[in-house]
Parts: C-alpha cells; structure tokens; sequence
C-alpha cells in the first residue's frame, strides 16, 4: 500500500496524538545550572573547579594507597624477602628479576627501595601494581563520574573555540582526556573526529604531549613538587604544535554539533561497568608491557648498550637537552613504558630544572609501544607522519626548554 | 516570599563578600609563597591548594554576588547554588585529602594510625573554604523551597 504525502502526515498526527503528552514547561534550576555551564563567562570558572577537584582527589586517592600502604609493603616486606629467597645474588638473572644493586668500595651492595632496584619483580611490579593501578582506577572512576552526570560535553562545547584554534573542535576533548588515563583508547577516541587532518593533529599531540594515567601517577608518587611545571610545558606544546600543524597540515578542520543532554544522576551500575571494562584493559595492555620493559631494560644494562648509547649521544643529552647522559637508559625504557622510564629518572642526580627537562623529553619522546602499535593500526602513513612530526618536536622542544633555562638561569 | 528572598539577598551579599575576600587573601598569601594562620583559620601557600584553590573560592564569591539581585529569578538563584557548589568543590576535596592522610600510620609508624592521630588531624586549623562550608549549605533551603513551589 503506498501513501500519499497528505496520507503520510495524517497518519504521522495520528501516532503523535497517541503517544505524545503536551504540557506546559518549567525552567528549572537545573536546566538552569545546565546553561551556566555552558556559558564561556561562568561555564570557565566551574570548568576550573571541575578539574581542580578532578586533579585533587586523583592525588590523595593515589597518595593513599601507594605512600600510605604500597611503599611500605614493597620496600620493607616484598624486596627484601626477594632479595634473600631468589638465588644467584649478583647474576645476571638475580640483576634482572630482583635488584641490580650497586657496586660500594669494591663490594656488589643491594637496593634498599623498589625504585632503585631495577628488577622486574620489584620495580616492575611497584611501578604496575604499587603506583600505576591505585592511579588509574581513581583516574577513570572520576572520568566515568563525569560522563554520566553529563559534563563531559559541557567541556566539549566550552573548549570548542580554543580547539578550532589548532584545527580540532569541542569532541576532540573525549580523546584528549581518555588519553590522560592510557593512550591506547585515546588514539582509537580519534575516530569521532571527523576530517583526516583532524585525526592526523590529534593522533600526534596526544602522542607527544598528553601523559597516560600511569606517568602521572609515578611523577605524583616521586616528583610532585614538579608536576606542575612539566603539566605546563606540556599544555603550552600542546597548543603552539597544535597551531603549527593546523597551519602546514592540509585539509579541513569542520564545525561540530553537539547535542547537550540535562544533567543526570549517576548510575552505579554504569559506573562499575565503564571502570571495571577500562581497568581491565589496563590489566592486558599496560601490566605486561611494564614487566617486558623492566625485563628489556635490565638485559640492556646488563649487555652495556645503556652505557654505549649514554656515551654515543651524550653531546646530544648534554649539549642541546641540557641533562645528563645518564637519561639515556630511561629514554629507552620510555618506549616500552614511560612511568617506568619516569622511576628510573627519579634515581638520577641532576637539578631541579634538568629533572623537568628530562621528564617533559620522555612524555614528548616517543609513545609507549602499546600507543605505537595502535597508530600503526590506524595507517602507517599517518604513523609515519607522526614520528617525523615528532622528531622535530623532540629537538625543537627540548632544546627550546633548555634555552629558557639556560635565560632563566636555572639551567 | 519578597521578604524571604531579602533576607536570603542580604545573606549571600554576606557570605559573598567574605568568600571574596578569603579567596583574595588565598591568592595574595600564595603569591607571597608564604603560609597564614590565625585562630582556626589556616590558608596555605601550596600552588595547588591555596593558588588554584583560592581562584575557585575567588570565583564562588562573584557567583554569589552576582546572584543576590533579584534572587526570586531561577536564573540569579542558580548563580548563588553555582557558587555554593564551589565552595563543596574546594572544601569536599579538602575534607577528602585529611581522611586519606588520617588513616595510615606514616612512614616509620605501624600501618594504620592510632587513634589520638586519626581525630588529630581534624583538629583545627582548617582552609578557608572548609570554614565556609556549614555557611554554603544555607543554598539547600532554597533549593528545596524551589521545589517545593513546582
């Protein structure tokens, strides 16, 4: 049977009439409170206020758990029962599974803390387990919050005009912000954009500039006084890098529409479901890859290939960065896992500001394998667009952090 | 209800000035790299807490104030409910950060606190917004007469 148009829309005032209830509608405070935060004059501040609670209990959350309860239990009870059960102490397997040690007077001299001990059942599992994990379950319990409340596209449509500035728009916050707890869902969140050009621009600064839950989670526990400037340095690359592709990347940069629902009361149920599913990817991807590194690492510096490559480009580290050539063995590992190579560099002797420089190098250096696999998943060409992006920001950034240093006088 | 809503102008006009000036004081004492106490008050000089702090406490000031006129108006009272959540915000975090330093023992001490340390660490000094607390929740009145009218 085939309707008329006139047929079509008699039937369609029908069902309307049937299934729709008309009544008269109230502003209420909530909708109220909706457009407040969604105007940019009062929707900033709260933005402000959102992720100043957001950072504050990721940090006492996580400070709880890994000072409070993880430092002790792995450095007083799990290393030293380590140290003494695991035979061949001062082998190469001992140097690799428990603690490199040190050698004091002639003598080989055991670690006294997890973060020294360079081993996989030690460092690696207090990096995976002891400061990576209490990190990213407060990180997405706190994402997940906001998603259900029904902020998150609040923020997209606050931030859509300081993102157009850089070729994205307001969505490219969902990436951005997925990417601060694992940059694996981040780079897969680049699908939503819609342009080439979009996904190339954000595929490469999350890869260079955004550091996952588990870095920030490790430069929390052991450089907190610090977090703060290398955050900065991060977000000012952000959004000079993001201008420069914006400029030299052709193609086309849309607008975006967006459909803001009310707020809601949060369900526990989807809460529990959208943690446990992110926690569990953290389970497959990061914990083994944490492990393989520390593993990696270990055989590296046991064969004397750090200590070859800290020699080979020690004019570099030294001469342009402006830190010392003992960062090169973190670099490494910084591929495998950057928390790890973030552990690493906290043992290092160097100054405050070369402390900076050299953990701003390891977050915009080179994504972990696990982000690397996934860019290569989206096209190569996009991949290898990326690293040379990313070559050049490595040296121009670096060497531009060490200049003001040097300015400053801090350097 | 004109008169109700004068009353509830006059004492967010209050409460809106004294959040101002703690959010200013946050900000000045921070700048100054210094730490303040005085009584139970206690503002610290710490970037986070006391720098971006206070600019939310700052801002939940100005939320007030520019709510007061008018207040019947849903549009000017959810200003003032805007600025009261800013003061949760900052004061929740704050009250969050004293029960997750309260329960474990520290670094040389047994795993979990004693008792006397569990309560001491309630104990006053608090920061400004914890102190503004009990006085934001004033909004939850309004709130609820709000719905009560729909």
């Amino acid at each position: 049977m085939k309707l008329t148009i006139d047929q079509r829309w008699d039937l369609i005032d029908k069902i309307a009439k049937q299934t729709i209830t008309f009544g008269e509608y109230r502003h209420t405070l909530k909708d109220a409170n909706g457009e407040l935060t969604i105007k940019p004059f009062t929707g900033i501040p709260i933005a402000i206020a959102v992720m100043y609670a957001f950072w504050s209990i990721f940090g006492s959350f996580a400070g709880f758990f890994t000072d409070g309860f993880f430092v002790r239990l792995f450095d007083a009870y799990w290393l030293p029962w380590l140290q003494e059960v695991f035979p061949g102490q001062g082998g190469w397997l001992y140097a690799i599974m428990v603690d490199a040690g040190g050698i004091e007077g002639g003598e080989f001299v055991l670690s006294d803390n997890c973060l020294e001990s360079f081993g996989v059942l030690t460092s690696g599992l207090f990096v995976a387990i002891g400061v990576v994990l209490p990190a990213i379950v407060i990180f997405y319990l706190m994402l997940a919050l906001l998603e259900d409340i029904g902020y998150m596209p609040r923020l997209a449509v606050l931030i859509d005009t300081m993102l157009h500035k850089i070729g994205l728009h307001g969505y490219a916050i969902v990436p951005t912000i997925l990417s601060l707890g694992c940059n694996v869902p981040g780079v897969t969140a680049t699908r939503i954009l819609e342009t080439k050009k979009q996904r190339f621009i954000m595929m490469t600064l999350l890869a260079i500039f955004i550091p996952c839950g588990a870095q920030i989670g490790i430069m929390q526990d052991v450089i907190p006084g610090l977090m703060g400037w290398i955050l900065l340095y991060l977000i000012i690359g952000y959004f000079i890098f993001g201008y420069i592709l914006n400029k030299i990347v052709p193609g086309k940069a849309p607008e975006f529409l967006i459909d803001v629902p009310p707020y809601r009361r949060p369900m526990l149920s989807n809460i529990g479901k959208k943690v446990w599913g992110r926690i569990a990817g953290f389970f497959k991807v990061a914990i083994p890859f944490v492990l393989l590194g520390a593993a990696i690492v270990g055989v590296l510096y046991q064969l004397g290939v750090i200590r070859f490559l800290g020699d080979a480009l020690a004019p570099v580290f030294v001469g342009w960065f402006g830190v010392p050539k003992e960062t090169a063995g973190p670099l490494i590992a910084a591929f495998l896992r950057k928390d790890l190579a973030v552990a690493q560099l906290s043992v290092i002797e160097m100054t405050e500001y070369q402390m900076i420089t050299a953990v701003v190098l390891v977050s915009i250096y080179f994504p972990c394998v696990a982000t690397f696999a996934m860019m290569l998943k989206e096209g190569w060409k996009e991949l290898l667009g990326a690293m040379a992006v990313l070559t050049v920001v490595v040296f121009a950034y670096g060497g531009l952090i060490h200049l003001i240093g040097i300015l400053l006088g801090v350097a | 209800m004109a008169g109700k809503s004068s009353v509830a102008a006059i004492y967010f006009a209050i409460l809106g000035i004294v959040t101002t000036a703690f959010g200013i004081a946050d900000i000045l004492v921070t700048a100054g790299a210094s730490e303040f106490a005085y009584g139970i008050l206690e503002i610290s000089g710490g970037l986070f807490r006391g720098g971006w702090g206070g600019v939310i406490v700052l801002f939940a000031g100005l939320f007030y104030l520019s709510g007061i006129r008018n207040f019947d108006d849903i549009h000017q009272c959810s200003k003032v409910v805007m600025g009261s959540i800013l003061i949760w915000i900052v004061a929740g975090c704050d009250i969050f950060a004293m029960i997750t330093e309260s329960i474990p023992g520290g670094e040389d001490g047994p795993w979990f606190n004693t008792l006397d340390g569990f309560i001491g660490t309630y104990a006053p000094p608090y920061a400004p917004a914890v102190l503004l607390l009990p006085f934001s929740l004033v909004v939850v009145y309004y709130i609820y007469k709000r719905k009560q009218e729909i």
